[in-house]
Order: structure tokens, then sequence, then C-alpha cells
């Protein structure tokens, strides 16, 4: 289809009436079922804040930020993460790579399109803060620089793959490597957002801007995974089998990387037994989530990496299916255990700040549309498969 | 241009909350505990009886503590929270999108969220109220029956606020975090 200059080449057999049919099979129509639930729960989720507004959720003064902030990080870091899988082919030039590039950029833009689904309901006024990002910058906040570049990001994550899909790849790699400094800064801007807490010493420091695009790009494998396993149905042919074994391989490293540093963040923290640190990292061990983000996330992939050395592809797509769950408890935890420790500012018994632990638990509504936000993610890419060819194409 | 802050005499405090209370009606804070922008923290008395330890009952008059290097208008992204000309941390409710990172941001957990605009809400030193009207107290200071309170300009010498932090010890809350507090507490 031509507008003016612009050329985006649809698939020929793309029709609305094409959305609807897909092979009827258990799996599939699992799927579809599961995501139109999914966009019914985004709708009454909703439904709920347009209700009750901010009170819908289950947010305090004490713990400000909630589950749709941790939702919002899950994907953009998914998309961060998707985007340096995508530029390992179209920037960097690794050739193995290069099947994968247009599925996983256009993955990085369904991913952030989903989180700012999300955060829209999260923060009070988006029409101002849409006004008042321009007219009156707060240039020391990490917030303003974390949501311009994703802004900026998302331009250009949407250019690159409008030249990926035209086959210009030499603008794509243009594109796609300021989109991918772009998506970095603001990744790691993001990290700033907790590592500027001066207060929260848990946070506080340069351990999650550095950790944000380690944890990015082990999201990106995992989602790799993911979206070749259903692209292939399991069944990946040999070119696929030879790009998913380099990904386990650099996974494997990448999640010993992730263990070496969050081991290291622990010790240190409670070494020297600082009382708003050590405590809150003890509480921190000792929760469930903490264990199944190490558990799913960090040791279940490793044991599955080390043990096939990348070579059953479908056993690592099921430990990826698996991480991404880890990965989700990784982005609550980080959300929750910055909030943990009470200030500390007296309020005893006046008011409901008991001086021992924050206590959160999101709200339905939270939860509701948090589910929505994930099924708007596999409609926009499963729309994203009907409307384009998003496999690599024969003569590049 | 004054460059106001707050002595608080904190050991006087018998925690009768008028000061709470006038701030409230001053103004216009919504009733509820959590909408504050001013509290009375207190420490329950430790140790069993006949053991009692008095020294850990404290009344502990706190709120927002006005920091020359705040925080919250650091991490503020539209610049919704700033200093005013006389050196007083206050919100444009104009410009705050809510997104609550001021009150993360904050080592005094003195915001909250104003039901009625929808925007983070502190102290302001009655800026808007009691100061607008060419008055010289806050509504806590003036109401507070044992003089807890001093308000005045920092920049004046000869204001009562300039005299007291010559003449008495006193200390700022959490000053190791480079906040720089302009309220003040007497030891």
């Amino acid at each position: 289809m031509k507008i003016g200059f612009i050329n985006i080449p649809f698939k020929e057999d793309f029709s609305i009436k094409s959305l609807f049919s897909f092979e009827k099979t258990a799996t599939n129509m699992l799927i579809a079922v599961v995501t139109l639930a999914l966009l019914a729960a985004f709708v009454v989720g909703i439904a709920m804040f347009f209700t009750h507004g901010h009170h819908a959720y289950n947010v305090t003064r004490e713990h400000p930020w909630g589950l749709l902030l941790a939702v919002y990080i899950f994907f953009v870091v998914s998309s961060t993460g998707l985007c340096i899988i995508g530029s390992l082919g179209d920037v960097f030039g690794f050739k193995d790579y290069m099947m994968i590039s247009k599925r996983a950029i256009f993955g990085s833009i369904v991913t952030i399109l989903a989180g700012f689904a999300v955060i829209l309901f999260e923060i009070g006024h988006p029409v101002t803060m849409v006004i008042y990002n321009v007219l009156s910058p707060g240039l020391t906040s990490a917030i303003w620089w974390m949501g311009t570049l994703y802004g900026l990001y998302l331009t250009f994550m949407i250019i690159e793959f409008y030249f990926l899909i035209n086959n210009d790849m030499r603008k794509a790699k243009i594109f796609g490597l300021t989109g991918l400094l772009i998506g970095l800064a603001a990744h790691s801007n993001l990290g700033g957002v907790f590592g500027f807490l001066n207060t929260r010493q848990i946070s506080n420091g340069v351990f999650y801007p550095t950790y944000f695009i380690l944890t990015a790009f082990i999201t990106g494998v995992f989602l790799a995974f993911i979206v070749m396993g259903f692209r292939y149905k399991l069944n990946f042919p040999a070119n696929a089998k030879k790009m998913l074994e380099g990904l386990a391989k650099i996974q494997g490293l990448l999640i010993s990387i992730l263990i070496f540093f969050v081991t290291w963040k622990m010790l240190t923290d409670i070494y020297g037994g600082m009382p708003s640190r050590a405590e809150v990292a003890v509480h921190i061990l000792s929760s469930l989530t903490f264990q199944a983000e190490v558990l799913l996330a960090m040791v279940l992939p490793l044991i599955v990496v080390l043990t096939t050395m990348g070579k059953k592809p479908v056993l690592m797509f099921w430990a990826s299916m698996i991480g991404m769950v880890g990965i989700f408890f990784m982005r609550y935890n980080l959300v929750h255990d910055t909030q943990l420790k009470p200030l500390m500012m007296l309020k005893k018994t006046e008011y409901q700040l008991a001086p021992t632990w924050i206590d959160y638990f999101p709200s339905s509504a939270e939860m509701l549309i948090s589910a929505g936000g994930l099924g708007l993610c596999i409609l926009m890419y499963y729309v994203g498969t009907k409307m384009f060819n998003l496999d690599e194409e024969a003569h590049h | 241009m004054a460059r106001y802050g707050m002595v608080l005499d904190y050991k006087n405090c018998i925690n009768c909350k008028a000061c709470e209370v006038a701030c409230k009606e001053e103004n216009g804070i919504l009733m509820g505990a959590d909408k504050h922008r001013i509290w009375v923290g207190v420490g329950e008395i430790e140790g069993q009886y006949p053991l009692l330890d008095l020294t850990s009952n404290v009344f502990h008059p706190s709120q927002c503590q006005q920091c020359d290097d705040a925080p919250c208008e650091d991490v503020c992204p539209t610049k919704a929270t700033y200093t005013d000309d006389n050196g007083i941390v206050r919100v444009d409710v104009e410009k705050c999108i809510l997104c609550t990172y001021c009150i993360t941001a904050c080592p005094y957990d003195a915001r909250y969220i104003d039901d009625r605009t929808m925007t983070v809400d502190k102290c302001n030193f009655c800026t808007e109220t009691r100061l607008a009207r060419g008055e010289t107290t806050t509504a806590c200071q003036n109401t507070c029956p044992t003089k807890v309170r001093i308000f005045g300009d920092l920049d004046d010498p000869n204001s009562e606020i300039s005299e007291v932090l010559r003449t008495r010890e006193h200390y700022s809350l959490k000053a190791h975090l480079g906040t720089n507090p302009k309220l003040f507490y007497l030891t």
C-alpha cells in the first residue's frame, strides 16, 4: 500500500477477514480464548478505574507505586530486550540472527505500546504529562529522561521496522543503531528512577541502571525463543536451530553474570548490617516472590542451558516461558522492595504506618489492567503477523 | 524576599494535636488519617514496669522539612514541585501529573495525594492562606499552646528564629542525605 512516498508492504492476503482465519487447532483456539479473556479483563479493569479513579488501586501514601508500574517495567524491559536481539542481525551484521530481526523489532514496538497502555492508567494526568513534559521539562528527573527517550525510541523503532519491511537494510541499520542507543539510554534511566532514590538505600546507587540493561538482554533472549517457538510450532528448521543454539549459549553467559551481580548485591547489602539496607535485603531473601524470581528466571533456565548446551530449542522454549514468569517477579520485586522499608518518621500510633514492613497486594483493578496489557501485546503481535511478512526474505 | 524556616522545640510538645487541626482548618485539608500535611509522631514507652524507659516516650511534630536541596523537586518530571522566591517548596497543581515519584523520593514521608485535585500536596507554610493575607505566622505555630514552633525569615539576623538558632543547639532530620532542611529541632 502506498501513501505518498510511504510504501507499506502489507501481505497480499491481509484483510480484516483474514484476522479471523487461522488454523483451528486446540492450541490456537486456547490462545485465542485466553487473549480474548485478557482483553475483556482490560476493559473491566479500565471500567473500575474510571468508576473509582486511583482508589481502585491498592497503592497508598507509603506504597505509591504498585503492580501497574511493575508491569510497565516488564513490558519496556521486554521491548529493549527485543530491540537488542533484533539489532544483532540488522545493525551488527550477525547473519545467523537476521532471520529474527523483523520479528524482534516488531515485538519491541508492540511490547512498548502495551507498556504505555498500562502506565496510562497509573499516571494520574497523562494529558498534563504530554503538555508539561515539553513546556516545563524537569531535566533533573530520571522519569522525564526515561519517558522522553522512550518516546523517541518508539519513533526510531517504527522507522527501523518500516525500512526492514521494505528491505532497505542500510537505512534500517542507521535507524536501528540510533534507536538501540536511545533505547539503552532510556532503559538505564528507568533504572536510574530507582537508583537516584537516596532515601531508599536498597535501591540507591549504580546497580539498577546497569542491571536493567543486562536483564533486558536476558528478557530479549527468552522472548526470542518464545516468538520463534510459536512461529515454527516448535518444529524448528535448521537455520532457526543454529540461531537458537547461539542464543541459548549467550543466555547461559548472561544468566551467570546476572547471578554473579545479584549475589554481590545481596552480599554488599547485608554486609555490615546497615539498618535500612541490610534488614531490607534479609527480608527480601526470605520473600517468596524473590525466591520465585531466582528459581524461575535464573536457576531453571541456566540448568537447561548447561545440560543441553543449547541443542534442545524446544526445552529452551519451555524454559523461556518459565523464565518470563520469573522476569515478571523480578520487576514486581524491584518496585515493591524499593518501598518495603517505612521511612520511620515516628508515625507509630497516630497513623497506619507501623514501623515494620509496608504491605502491598495488588487490587483486582490493577490485576485486570495488567492482564489486559498482556492481552493487548498478544493481539497486536498477532495482527502484525497477519499484516506483515516478519520472516527473513530470501534475497538478504 | 525572605527565606522561611521553622524551629521546633519538640520537647515542649504535649501531643494535643491542635496544630494538626489548625492546619486542616486553615488550609482546607481533607479529613482522614492519611490526609495530612503535618503530624505528631509518638514514641511509645519502652520497657516493662517498673523499669520503664521514660525517655522513649517522645512526641515528635513533623512535616515537610522545606529542604534547600529538595529530592522531591529534583525528581519531578514537569517541575510541578518548585521552590518559590521565599524558599518554600511548593506544588503547582496545574503541572502535577501524579506520577508519585516525589512521594517515593521524599525522605520525610511528607507528601500525600489530595483527592480533590488528584495531585500531590504538602506543607507550604500556609503560603496560599495566612502568608497571602499578610500574616507572619503559620496556623500550626499560631495555635500551639506550648509554643513548640517558631516560624520566620532565616535570612533576617534579627528575626526570632535566627536568634534561637544562634543560641540553642539544634539538629535537622536525616541531615546525612544532604537535603539541607529548613526545619530545625532544638535539643
